[in-house]
């Protein structure tokens, strides 16, 4: 017969991870997270639930933090339906989008438009903030990796001005 | 056309608000204790949330965190109660062993014969002869009981409030997080952001008004402290001056009253502690006003200490704290006080910080609305 005190002790080992945290593990601005901070992580994002073809900001809205895809396909578009739409990216699970507006008060840049039903996990500033006086390492472990992604972003933009400026 | 569906809409939507209001008017009187446990149990919340989120980190379990919290607060506030309770009942000991009951008579009587010596002529016309005193000390003791049934009342009402809100608190400890994302998940998409920001702004506010409210408490303390130590100085033979102080801190965030509550210790343990000396009985304020066992001076002392902390600290601390102009936090507790009294000034600041908060993310949302 199992001890009830052996079985508390090892009741972490055969933990089920949610798919939330099985999503969050994708992402590159989480790397080298454990366990218990994927859990912090969970606590405080926000599940959202998209139908296909609603739109989960518009260009120009007030921007509020970034979104990641748990399940379901989003555009990233700018112009409307009806005039000129250049779709941008067409993302998926585990992709993130949205990430700028945890680092300005600028609008949104584009449109972010559910193209089936979508499930999203949404991470805004208040969270950041919220998650810098709760846990300020792990905070600072987000803002080190998201700026080195935005550094890389940067980087390879930079590669791409200067080869469209020698094409000329 | 579309003029005449907006006036309809406009018709419709302050009937849909009159009914509202007559509702909300119609069940207030059921539900405003509640309301009143929820907004207590709620600044208690954001005042232990930080302490149980943190612990909960380091021991991995929300219920045992919230138990330790609670039971440290209790324990600090038994302890201070306690500590507090034993000092003055040690000190009242001394001072029964000191004093008895015929030179306490002589005390009073010669204390009553110097007060009234010292007043002006025309105060002393209206004095009472002694078979007008029977009767009215039978009226006074009257007065007394009835006063005592209803405290007890008050006490028993109070004891409930308090173990309602401790409970609430503990709930809502244990489910802030919970309770805030069934919040959170019920605002609509398309809103959803711009709720989120506005819950945010909302707890931000709230918990800049209780730090600020903290600093006030703190402020009064220390100038209390000082206060009576300079009282010391000048002879008044305070004990229990650190006790007092806190006292005194903790009262002032009760508006009105609560200036008066922390007065009575100080002007206790004096009394205790000066009776039977001559030259505290004789003392007189600023050498014009008899001020017996530095009764004046004590009531002084917290009457500056009280227009220091009104006037200077309150508006720019608890003002900055919600972002509100000072006039507008005077405008807030008279408003408050008008409306619903004492509970009304101490809850005025945070609500005006709130809807302050609404007022601009609707005015926001109204500006971006068709981005949305």
């Amino acid at each position: 017969m199992k001890s009830a005190k052996w079985e508390n002790i090892f009741k972490g080992w055969n933990r089920k991870e949610s798919n939330e945290i099985l999503t969050l593990k994708q992402v590159p601005v989480f790397k080298d997270f454990q366990y218990s901070d994927f859990r912090e992580l969970e606590n405080l994002m926000h599940k959202r639930e998209y139908k296909a073809g609603d739109y989960i900001f518009k260009n120009r809205a007030p921007g509020e933090g970034m979104y990641i895809i748990v399940k379901g396909n989003v555009k990233i578009t700018v112009g409307t339906r009806s005039k000129k739409e250049n779709v941008f990216a067409n993302l998926t699970d585990g992709e993130f989008f949205g990430e700028l507006a945890l680092f300005d008060d600028e609008p949104r840049s584009a449109n972010a438009i559910a193209t089936e039903n979508t499930q999203l996990l949404g991470f805004f500033t208040q969270d950041l903030m919220t998650l810098q006086e709760r846990n300020p390492v792990l905070g600072q472990k987000i803002l080190f990796n998201l700026g080195g992604l935005l550094g890389e972003r940067l980087r390879k933009t930079n590669a791409l001005l200067v080869k469209e400026q020698t094409k000329k | 056309m579309s003029d005449q569906k907006n006036y309809i809409q406009l018709i419709y939507r302050i009937i849909v608000g009159l009914i509202l209001v007559w509702f909300l008017s119609t069940i207030w009187p059921y539900i405003s204790n509640v309301i009143l446990m929820l907004v207590f149990a709620f600044l208690f919340t954001t005042i232990l949330l930080s302490s149980v989120d943190n612990l909960e980190r380091k021991i991995n379990n929300r219920g045992v965190s919230v138990l330790l919290v609670v039971i440290l607060l209790l324990g600090s506030i038994g302890g201070f109660l306690g500590s507090f309770i034993s000092q003055i009942s040690k000190q009242a000991i001394d001072f029964s062993k000191r004093v008895d009951k015929e030179t306490l008579t002589i005390e009073f009587a010669n204390l009553v014969e110097k007060f009234t010596s010292s007043l002006p002529n025309f105060l002393k016309t209206g004095q009472s002869s002694n078979e007008d005193f029977a009767s009215k000390l039978a009226e006074f003791t009257q007065t007394v009981l009835g006063s005592l049934a209803s405290m007890a009342g008050a006490v028993g009402n109070f004891m409930f409030l308090a173990t309602m809100i401790f409970i609430f608190t503990i709930i809502l400890l244990a489910e802030y997080h919970v309770f805030r994302k069934s919040l959170v998940s019920m605002i609509p998409n398309k809103y959803f952001e711009i709720g989120l920001k506005l819950i945010f702004n909302i707890e931000k506010s709230v918990s800049s008004y209780l730090k600020g409210q903290f600093l006030s408490a703190s402020s009064v303390a220390a100038m209390s402290i000082a206060g009576l130590i300079i009282l010391n100085l000048a002879g008044a033979n305070l004990t229990l001056i650190i006790f007092i102080g806190i006292i005194a801190g903790l009262s002032n965030l009760i508006p009105l009253i609560g200036p008066f509550v922390g007065m009575v210790p100080a002007i206790l343990i004096s009394f205790m502690n000066n009776i039977g000396n001559d030259a505290s009985t004789a003392h007189m304020l600023f050498g014009v006003l008899p001020s017996p066992f530095f009764i004046f001076d004590i009531i002084l002392m917290f009457l500056v200490v009280q227009q220091i902390e009104g006037n200077l600290i309150t508006p720019t601390l608890v003002g900055k704290s919600v972002g509100l102009h000072p006039m507008l936090v005077m405008i807030s507790l008279l408003i408050g006080g008008t409306l619903l009294g004492p509970l009304g000034m101490l809850f005025a600041v945070p609500a005006s910080g709130i809807i302050k908060v609404i007022v601009k993310e609707v005015a926001f949302v109204r500006q971006n609305a068709q981005y949305l």
